[in-house]
């Protein structure tokens, strides 16, 4: 086991759309599409611009933008406790942990809420990498104790959960 | 899924491998797909409609609930050190005698006591941690009186630029009213002197007279501020939006 030990950060992007269903999502969604239109107008003083992508282009500073609306999602975020949504560990449960995120407006369109697309990167706690099992990863928390068992979660690395790093061995 | 290879890998829970293995026969022939279909919400589960990952199977919860933009406060400081300032704006409509205007969302921003805004660092956007990264931003909304106080720190100053407070005023529904700066008187006695650029001293500084922003003429947008390092600063001034 020992041979391919390694301490990794993951991140999982959630992408948060019109028509993300579950109650998190659809607050998050209209949170942030409310608090883009109340931003853009500082980028947009003249109301020429109507898509997030034309801001982007023609309005010096609008990549503020992504900073300015996380503001709208952070409580949000805060009401995770940590733990990040959607991935689960192969006994069903959620366990990775994070405390860092980053938000960012993929695409949004003043007149049209329909076209406004979020998403939010979770940035896990590292993990030891034990082993690999099939398409599972085998790790466990990066603070396991000296000596006796260590915990460990056997996962499967799905569609927008990556690899984001990978730490020096200590 | 190589199915010998996970039949291979799981010799140890062989007794639950065939349940697993049922769950994801359904679903192996998906590709990657983005999760942005509304698949998510019929399993309650992962966002990854392709993968044979197991759905979560834990108590619901925590609930959302609705919370507004982090910006919501009045207390903007967020742990950023420096002299106490009460900044209170009154918010009057130039278009109904100047009467005074409650209900506007007033937004403000200014640097720290460095020089350095909250904002993500550089174009990197780097990630932050969620507990706190809007420092120095608030918004409030205005009262019967239009008046709207923020408890904040003196702001530093930066190359280029006299001291100064950014507000945005928006309406009830939230259409932009006015976006202005507000400026600082200086000179001796002056709160920006006594402060003195904290740590930084005064050297570059530039004056409200020649700042490009307020070189036109300050009379607008020059607050009052009282006080002192010790008790703090007290700043207000009034600006009136046509809503």
């Amino acid at each position: 086991m020992a041979h391919h030990e390694r301490v990794i950060t993951l991140c999982y992007r959630k992408i948060i759309t019109s028509s993300s269903a579950r109650p998190w999502e659809k607050l998050v969604f209209e949170d942030t599409y409310a608090e883009f239109r109340l931003q853009a107008q500082f980028y947009n003083p003249e109301r020429r611009h109507r898509t997030f992508g034309e801001l982007l282009h023609h309005a010096p500073g609008a990549e503020q933008l992504h900073f300015l609306v996380s503001a709208a999602a952070r409580g949000y975020v805060q009401q995770l406790q940590g733990l990040v949504p959607d991935v689960v560990n192969n006994l069903g449960k959620h366990f990775l942990k994070f405390s860092q995120f980053q938000f960012e407006i993929i695409n949004s369109d003043l007149q049209d809420p329909a076209r406004h697309q979020v998403a939010i990167s979770f940035y896990a706690e590292p993990l030891t990498w034990l082993d690999t099992i099939g398409s599972y990863l085998l790790v466990a928390d990066q603070a396991a104790p000296a000596g006796g068992e260590v915990l460990t979660h056997l996962f499967q690395i799905q569609p927008y959960l990556s690899i984001h790093a990978l730490h020096p061995p200590r | 899924m190589e199915r010998k290879n996970f039949l291979k890998s799981l010799f140890v829970g062989a007794i639950s491998a065939p349940a697993v293995l049922a769950a994801c026969s359904k679903e192996e022939a998906d590709a990657v797909t983005p999760a942005t279909s509304g698949t998510s919400g019929t399993t309650g589960g992962t966002t990854g409609s392709s993968s044979c990952a197991v759905a979560p199977t834990e108590t619901e919860g925590p609930f959302p609930t609705k919370v507004p933009a982090s910006y919501l406060r009045s207390d903007i400081t967020d742990g950023r050190t420096g002299y106490k300032l009460t900044a209170k704006i009154t918010i009057t409509n130039s278009n109904n005698s100047c009467a005074a205007l409650a209900g506007a969302l007033v937004d403000i921003w200014h640097c720290d006591a460095q020089g350095n805004y909250s904002e993500y660092g550089g174009t990197g956007m780097q990630s932050t941690n969620y507990q706190s990264v809007h420092f120095l931003r608030g918004r409030q909304v205005t009262d019967a009186n239009g008046q709207v106080t923020f408890t904040s720190i003196f702001p530093g100053w930066y190359s280029g630029r006299a001291t100064h407070i950014h507000v945005h005023v928006y309406s009830a529904t939230g259409t932009s009213l006015k976006v202005t700066q507000i400026a600082f008187p200086e000179g001796s006695g002056s709160a920006v002197a006594a402060v003195n650029g904290y740590s930084k001293g005064m050297s570059g500084y530039t004056s409200n007279a020649t700042d490009n922003v307020f070189s036109d003429g300050v009379s607008l947008e020059l607050a009052t501020v009282t006080g002192s390092t010790a008790a703090g600063f007290e700043l207000s001034i009034t600006f009136a939006v046509p809503a």
